[in-house]
């Protein structure tokens, strides 16, 4: 199945579009549709409108563009971008302009992308319904009562409501992922280290990864092609192993799918149903489905959220009022001054993961606490080692339920923290992880599909993912024509 | 797992934030809830095994380069231009 990415490209070289007009056309959309699901936190018209200006002058000249010239897209607000407000959604970092650029988005520059503007996010990446903005959450197109997902959740928004036609968002324990299966998007996370991390502002260093959110595997494949680089910038970056855009293949002939029955436990029936249907498709097209047990997954929720939230801790010690952001107005001393500005420039979400952090690597609770929860992580890489002896790609759920109504997770932190079973597993083995729409419940709201790979094996991931989305195109279609608002 | 109002100040005190005195009773059972959670991984009774680090990284060592640094003025606009090529912050005697 062609992307958008390829068939804007061709319009674009047979002069069918401008680059101008065509960004016109999303700036439009923007204008009229932002109100509704809050996708954008900032818009970039100059930016956007130079570049295709750029671009356009080139194929006047009849020079060749590349694929990602000129297509209009979106990053979340925590991926830095020199000279354009980066606020991660947080009143800390409120008028924070960065001086430069994250690698990510240097190299989609060097191919002049054209930036719309900036998506919404959960508070510093940390939440899983967009909801701890300082902006409020995004809404998702699909059904506007419902959240579009978190904590990528604006791209998703943007993404799946026609507002951009691909963007970046960033993945710890799913934010990639959940938003992509709750709005109807492909949503890639790659392997820890594929791409660099320079310039995306940390929550949980040794788990996030940056990947984009589309609307067809071969768009995610281009972009993955397009961002994992080596970079001397991040010391953890290692690049891809190959390029997989031009290599993607519906042939699924002796693939084996591992099925672990504990990714099962407790997902909603629609859910199940969805995913059984799934593996019959892929039963049909030739795979070899492999029922297996991981029965180490159900630590997996507190290894996550002990690990990230400690690397938090350290990580948001830098916000201090001094140098950048949100300063309080009146203080007495440089305790109260820092004290005073974290308290109130920070939300309470990200008070808590703080909080739980700092518990968490305190002396005394050290060894009970952050160690085992380390030590637990080798576990949980060696339990995903063994199954992929057997296997090539594990098919999960992405979700246990489908995209809460607005308001869910102000409710109970717990509970919410409960729905991210299914995706933290992927951040904690390092492996790379995407969903894709398989289905909708009852209300139309989209089921996500989770394929998840070796270490750096996106192509076996992106392959697995491309025969499905061949042979259930109404799928997809109805994910990308579902949108109403 | 008990955790005590006096144990969530000295948390917060070490992590910098000031919690105020009507919010500290509903902040300790937030928080206890969410250490109970976490305290779920102490009823794995099997064997541990050491961790190190995601996918067997190293070190990165290379020669020392010295490289332009970025623009005083240009790391002073984010708080309006600073003082006199510093970041200023109130005077305290």
């Amino acid at each position: 199945m062609t992307g958008q990415i390829k068939t804007l490209h061709e319009m674009l070289v047979q002069k069918q579009i401008s680059c101008t007009e065509l960004t016109h056309t999303y700036l439009a959309a923007i204008e009229k549709d932002n109100g509704k699901l809050n996708a954008y936190v900032k818009v970039t018209p100059d930016t956007a409108l130079a570049t295709a200006k750029t671009v356009d002058e080139k194929i006047a000249k009849g020079e060749p563009i590349g694929l990602l010239e000129g297509i209009p897209m979106t990053l979340k607000d925590n991926i830095s971008t020199k000279d354009i407000e980066t606020t991660c959604c947080s009143k800390i970092l409120s008028g924070y302009v960065p001086i430069y650029d994250a690698t990510v988005w240097t190299l989609l520059k060097e191919q002049n992308a054209v930036l719309l503007g900036k998506t919404n996010m959960d508070e510093f990446a940390m939440g899983s319904s967009c909801e701890t903005s300082c902006f409020g959450g995004a809404a998702n197109p699909h059904n506007t009562d419902h959240v579009a997902g978190g904590s990528s959740g604006g791209v998703a928004s943007a993404v799946a409501g026609n507002l951009a036609v691909y963007g970046l968002g960033s993945d710890t324990g799913g934010s990639i992922r959940q938003p992509a299966a709750f709005c109807g998007c492909v949503g890639l996370k790659p392997t820890y280290g594929a791409v660099s991390r320079y310039g995306l502002i940390a929550y949980a260093s040794s788990l996030d990864q940056i990947g984009p959110i589309t609307t067809s595997v071969e768009d995610a494949a281009i972009l993955f092609d397009a961002i994992a680089k080596k970079d001397d910038m991040d010391s953890t970056s290692s690049g891809a192993k190959e390029p997989v855009a031009d290599r993607l293949s519906a042939g699924l002939e002796g693939v084996k799918i591992g099925v672990a029955k504990e990714y099962f436990d407790g997902i909603k029936p629609e859910i199940q149903t969805a995913l059984e249907g799934a593996i019959k498709v892929y039963e049909s097209l030739g795979a070899q489905i492999i029922p297996f047990s991981l029965p180490i997954l159900k630590y997996a929720l507190p290894v996550y959220y002990i690990l990230a939230c400690a690397e938090a801790s350290s990580n948001l010690g830098r916000y201090d009022g001094i140098r950048y952001g949100y300063r309080t107005d009146s203080y007495n001393g440089i305790h109260d001054m820092i004290c005073k500005t974290r308290s109130e420039g920070f939300g309470a979400e990200v008070k808590r993961r703080i909080l739980l952090g700092t518990y968490v690597l305190s002396s005394g609770y050290y060894d009970a606490y952050y160690k085992k929860a380390q030590n637990l992580r080798g576990n949980i890489v060696s339990a995903f080692q063994n199954a992929f002896a057997d296997c090539d790609v594990i098919l999960a759920p992405t979700v246990p339920v489908t995209a809460f109504e607005k308001g869910f997770s102000a409710k109970d932190a717990v509970e919410t923290y409960l729905t991210d079973i299914c995706t933290v597993p992927v951040n904690i083995a390092g492996l790379p992880g995407i969903s894709l729409p398989c289905g909708f419940d009852g209300q139309g709201l989209p089921i996500g599909m989770q394929l998840i790979g070796n270490t750096f094996g996106e192509a076996k991931v992106l392959n697995t993912a491309f025969a499905y989305e061949a042979a259930a195109k109404d799928v997809f279609k109805k994910a990308q024509t579902g949108v109403r608002f | 797992m008990m955790v005590t109002k006096e144990e969530i100040l000295d948390i917060a005190l070490l992590a910098k934030l000031s919690v105020e005195e009507d919010k500290l009773d509903e902040l300790t059972k937030e928080m206890m809830n969410i250490i109970q959670f976490a305290d779920t991984i102490n009823a794995f009774d099997g064997e541990v095994q050491e961790f190190d680090n995601i996918n067997s990284l190293s070190n990165v060592f290379r020669e020392d380069e010295v490289l332009p640094s970025y623009p005083r003025e240009e790391i002073l606009k984010n708080v309006g231009g600073g003082e006199n090529g510093y970041f200023p912050v109130k005077k305290r005697m």
